[in-house]
């Protein structure tokens, strides 16, 4: 009877091992950026402290996304300090105008529609309240992509048990949905997918 | 924004040129034909029909019928027997959203839809090398062994609310929304606007004494109205009419 | 210690108990069930600055304007313009689909030589050598284009022979341009201005001359009334689309149109139903009802419907002399609502065709369509974006395709007014295409640039002061402060319009009537849309659906 209980508790102590703690570590792959972008060396330096420095709501609507190699070639049109990262920016993609290939953390799949001009604007969101203090980082964080789904860690929470979440944790379609009930705004599917 | 969009088709104004078809399949993008698509396995969210009277010679007339989702706003067919839940009535809109990514493939709806406006992917979209940096950005690509059908290009009213909600408006400006179809049509037989407001013109046009809609005795309060100053063609809405109508594709 | 089964069972257990508890089967089947909808497989839209361009279609002469939707650098969606005075928002169903020509399965990538493939430079040491061993003659699709200028600047330094393609439009205007001694490229429809129009088999309302003009028209003027202000008689075999919502339809005999015009001639002359005095036709009337099927008293009764709302014109399906004739006997000739005269066209005319077997080699422009005929024993050097079909004799050249080079867009041969347009490369073309003119300039750097030529026609029409430029607004020329401003909004997708057609009577010397017989114009085919290549979403409507029916010559 105690070995059946041992045996029965090693058995569980191991895949609770293997789920919490290797499990991540296999799922996810952890992929660099394609160099290292600093938010809080652009914040300090260069006074460019508003998110909507770089990351602009148009006039139609449009969100920017990840600002374009037009926007970093506006100061970095040459190099104007002494970084690695810096003049890999120059060299491989303001020069010879190539889109730097950035890996989005907050991704989402081709059917979602996420409107910037909306939530930002007219629901007076901050960018914190979803994406977290990723102005204040300094340095590029780590990629962690899922191997089944392809997204990123960030989509899913990177809380694995769904406790100690931070408030901006997780872009899932529920995740939306509970800000959603909790302010009380009612969108059909349309209001969402594509 | 409580509004109910909604097309009001002249008949007497169509040319059966197709534009309509192409624009919408574009819009929306539908993969070209795969090469053993039938017109019974093809996709075309907007379909072009012919109706002829029955006659011939100097008698003879012909109507075409441009026909695409309903967006029946009563007991909609489709939402009702869909077991995924993957098509519903927007409140705001009226529109019949057709979710292809939660759709599974058992075509239940094809069956349920009185208008046949229901189209089944058969096969997985594919494009000729390359085309598919031509693909609307604004609108999501299906694979194969979903429905799909006219959403009355969604994609396009989303970019009309982001567009008001850059400016700070709450109500979207109605020149931003107009659907693929409505804005191909070279004659203006298609015209699409906003049945719940008075002041919009197709409203007004929905309740003229020439404009019928289809089946309309299903209740199913279709939100496509035909008109034609034809009475042979607003005798095919109901088909217990007793005139001889022939329908014909081609 | 030596492991039993049992051992291994409640290991298992406790195994699984303890699975259930982490995250390992949930997130697996959360992550599978995303992964089955975003299949690999399945092409993604691009992502990128979206941006809106105005430009000019260029795949027949129509010139509607077009307002592309760019995303990511590349075209992802076509719509007309609504303020173009021309089509007002309207295009052919084929324009929906074009952006996505550019990677047509037909697109032509190489340079192919008797079937093979072949390289520029051989095509140009080839050219170069037929240059120096006899004369080169040179075949435009689109003359009056800039591309135009550069060709004949070619031939005449080179004593070559220059010959332009007319469409089936300009065909049909031919008649008059022969009687009146004006250039074809001067004389247009002045549809706006008409009550009546007669169309004998000319499909108006499904793809003859531009597409969105005559639609828009008769959709506000006609459309299907019982009694409508604008008549549209269309006079056809078969009920084809413009018979179907044609205000009449009068069905005759195939072939039959020379007939059936001398008829009605015959009773407006006779019963004194126009103020011309002659020519009569030699037909009958009762030899003309016996050949087009139609009873006397239908065409008696066709004539007088045609002269009962005036203005009338009559259009004809290609350049059968005696349809024109009528036009001459009802007046419409040099009238408002007939034929009119745009302003003087002052771009080089075609020269007389030259005997092709004088022809050391030839050399096909990208706008020539494929059912062009070239001689046998001629080099054929043919530049085209798309692969019609057919032989592949001589030398195939791959050639911008949709918006893919800076070209100008010239008068369409319907139009009553003088237009300009320039269609700018929105997208980048491949790096083997080259258009002819490039190829040309590569042999003979001397002749002139497109673009330059381009820049000279924006200074001209800026200098003549005269007409409207139709942009975001529309804006009289006289008020534009420089060329460079005009050739800017031009560039940008504005298009220029002429003032109103020139109201001077221009007169038609008709001594006789024309002889019935069916005229043949060189190459004369199915007027509906001739497109280079169908685009690949045409399918909704020949295989997807049975509303239209391919031409056979066309199965692709």
């Amino acid at each position: 009877m105690k070995r059946n209980i041992l045996t029965f508790g090693i058995g569980m102590a191991l895949a609770l091992s293997i789920g919490w703690i290797a499990f991540p570590h296999v799922l996810y792959v952890r992929q660099q950026q394609p160099l290292e972008f600093r938010h809080k060396t652009h914040s300090e330096k260069s006074g460019l402290t508003q998110c909507d420095s770089c990351h602009v709501v148009g006039a139609d609507g449009e969100f920017s996304g990840i600002a374009g190699v037009e926007t970093c070639a506006g100061c970095h049109a040459d190099k104007v300090g002494t970084t690695k990262a810096e003049a890999t920016l120059v060299d491989l993609y303001v020069k010879p105008s190539r889109q730097t290939p950035w890996l989005v953390y907050s991704r989402q799949p081709a059917n979602v529609w996420f409107s910037h001009a909306i939530h930002a604007r007219r629901a007076g969101l901050a960018c914190q309240d979803c994406h977290g203090s990723m102005g204040e980082t300094d340095q590029a964080r780590v990629y962690e992509q899922d191997r089944i789904s392809g997204y990123s860690r960030d989509i899913s929470g990177h809380s694995m048990s769904g406790l100690f979440r931070a408030p901006h944790d997780g872009m899932k379609m529920s995740d939306c949905e509970d800000c959603h009930h909790r302010r009380n705004v009612q969108v059909g599917c349309l209001g969402c997918h594509k | 924004m409580s509004a109910r969009y909604g097309f009001v088709i002249d008949l007497d104004r169509c040319t059966g040129c197709g534009a309509c078809m192409v624009a919408c399949a574009a819009e929306n993008n539908v993969p070209p034909a795969a090469p053993r698509a039938t017109p019974r396995t093809g996709l075309t969210p907007m379909l072009v029909r012919k109706v002829s009277n029955g006659m011939d010679g100097i008698a003879r007339r012909e109507v075409f019928i441009p026909i695409a989702c309903m967006h029946c706003g009563n007991e909609t067919p489709c939402v009702s027997v869909c077991p995924q839940q993957a098509v519903e009535v927007d409140k705001a809109t009226g529109i019949v959203m057709q979710m292809p990514q939660r759709c599974l493939g058992c075509r239940y709806c094809m069956t349920a839809c009185p208008y046949h406006a229901r189209y089944f992917n058969w096969w997985d979209p594919a494009w000729p090398t390359g085309m598919e940096k031509s693909l609307n950005p604004a609108v999501a690509v299906r694979m194969r062994g979903v429905v799909e059908k006219c959403n009355m290009c969604h994609g396009r009213l989303h970019s009309a609310m982001e567009k008001a909600a850059a400016a700070g408006r709450r109500e979207i400006d109605p020149a931003d929304y107009v659907p693929a179809c409505a804005e191909a049509c070279p004659t203006g037989a298609i015209t699409f606007g906003n049945l719940a407001d008075d002041k919009d013109p197709v409203s007004h046009a929905a309740h003229s004494p020439d404009a019928f809609r289809l089946l309309a005795k299903l209740d199913t309060e279709p939100k496509v109205y035909f008109k034609s100053q034809q009475a042979w063609v607003r005798g095919l809405a109901d088909r217990e009419s007793d005139r001889p109508s022939e329908v014909q594709n081609g | 210690m030596k492991l039993s089964r049992r051992d291994l069972l409640f290991g298992g257990a406790g195994a699984l108990a303890g699975l259930v508890l982490t995250p390992v089967p949930w997130k697996l089947l959360s992550d599978v069930s995303i992964w089955t909808q975003n299949f690999p497989w399945i092409p993604q839209p691009a992502h990128g600055p979206v941006d809106t361009k105005f430009s000019t279609c260029t795949l027949c002469e129509g010139g509607c304007g077009l307002r592309v939707r760019m995303a990511a650098g590349c075209p992802v969606g076509v719509a007309g313009v609504r303020n173009h005075p021309l089509t007002r928002g309207a295009l052919c169903p084929l324009a929906f689909a074009a952006h996505q020509l550019n990677w047509h399965p037909r697109r032509l990538r190489e340079v192919r030589h008797n079937g093979r493939p072949a390289s520029w430079s051989e095509a140009q040491a080839a050219f170069e050598k037929a240059c120096g061993e006899g004369p080169i003659g040179i075949v435009d699709g689109r003359p009056g284009r800039a591309a135009s200028t550069v060709f004949t600047a070619f031939t005449q330094k080179h004593h070559g022979s220059y010959q332009s393609v007319l469409s089936v439009e300009s065909q049909a205007l031919a008649p008059y341009a022969d009687w009146s001694g004006l250039p074809v490229s001067s004389l247009g429809y002045d549809l706006e201005n008409a009550r009546t129009i007669v169309s004998f088999g000319a499909p108006v309302l499904d793809g003859w001359g531009t597409p969105g003009r005559f639609t828009r028209l008769w959709s506000e003027h006609a459309g299907g009334a019982a009694d409508p202000q604008l008549r549209l008689i269309h006079i056809d075999p078969s009920f084809s689309r413009t018979a179907a919502r044609a205000w009449r339809w009068v069905p005759i005999c195939e072939g039959s149109e020379a007939q059936l015009a001398a008829g009605v001639a015959r009773v407006l002359l006779e019963e004194r139903l126009v103020s011309a005095k002659g020519p009569m036709p030699r037909l009958t009337l009762e030899d003309a009802a016996a050949q087009t099927d139609l009873s006397t008293e239908a065409i008696r009764d066709l004539a007088h419907t045609m002269v009962e709302h005036q203005p009338v014109v009559v259009i004809a399906a290609d350049g059968n002399p005696s349809i024109a004739a009528l036009n001459v006997l009802l007046g419409a000739v040099g009238a408002p609502g007939g034929i009119v005269r745009k302003r003087a066209d002052s771009h080089p005319q075609a020269s007389a065709a030259p005997a092709p077997s004088s022809l050391r080699a030839l050399l096909v422009d990208s706008t020539v369509p494929w059912e062009f005929v070239t001689p046998a024993s001629t080099e054929v050097f043919r530049f085209a974006a798309w692969d019609g079909g057919g032989e592949s004799a001589g030398w195939l050249l791959p050639a911008p395709g949709f918006q893919e080079e800076l070209t100008d867009v010239p008068t369409p041969s319907t139009s009553a007014r003088e237009m300009y347009a320039v269609a700018a490369n929105l997208v980048t073309p491949p790096a083997e295409i080259q258009s002819a003119t490039q190829f040309l300039r590569q042999i003979d750097a001397t002749l002139p640039e497109v673009e330059k030529v381009i820049h000279a026609r924006c200074e001209e029409i800026f200098h003549a002061r005269e007409g409207t430029v139709y942009g975001e607004h529309s804006v009289d020329v006289a008020t534009v402060d420089t060329a460079a401003h005009l050739e800017e909004q031009l560039r940008q997708g504005a298009v220029w319009l002429g003032d109103s057609p020139v109201s001077a009577k221009f007169r038609c010397e008709l001594k006789e009537w024309p002889t019935e017989n069916r005229v043949s114009q060189g190459t004369s085919w199915a007027s509906t849309w001739i497109p280079p290549v169908f685009p690949a979403l045409a399918t909704k409507l020949y295989q997807e659906s049975t509303l239209r029916e391919l031409p056979a010559w066309r199965l692709a």
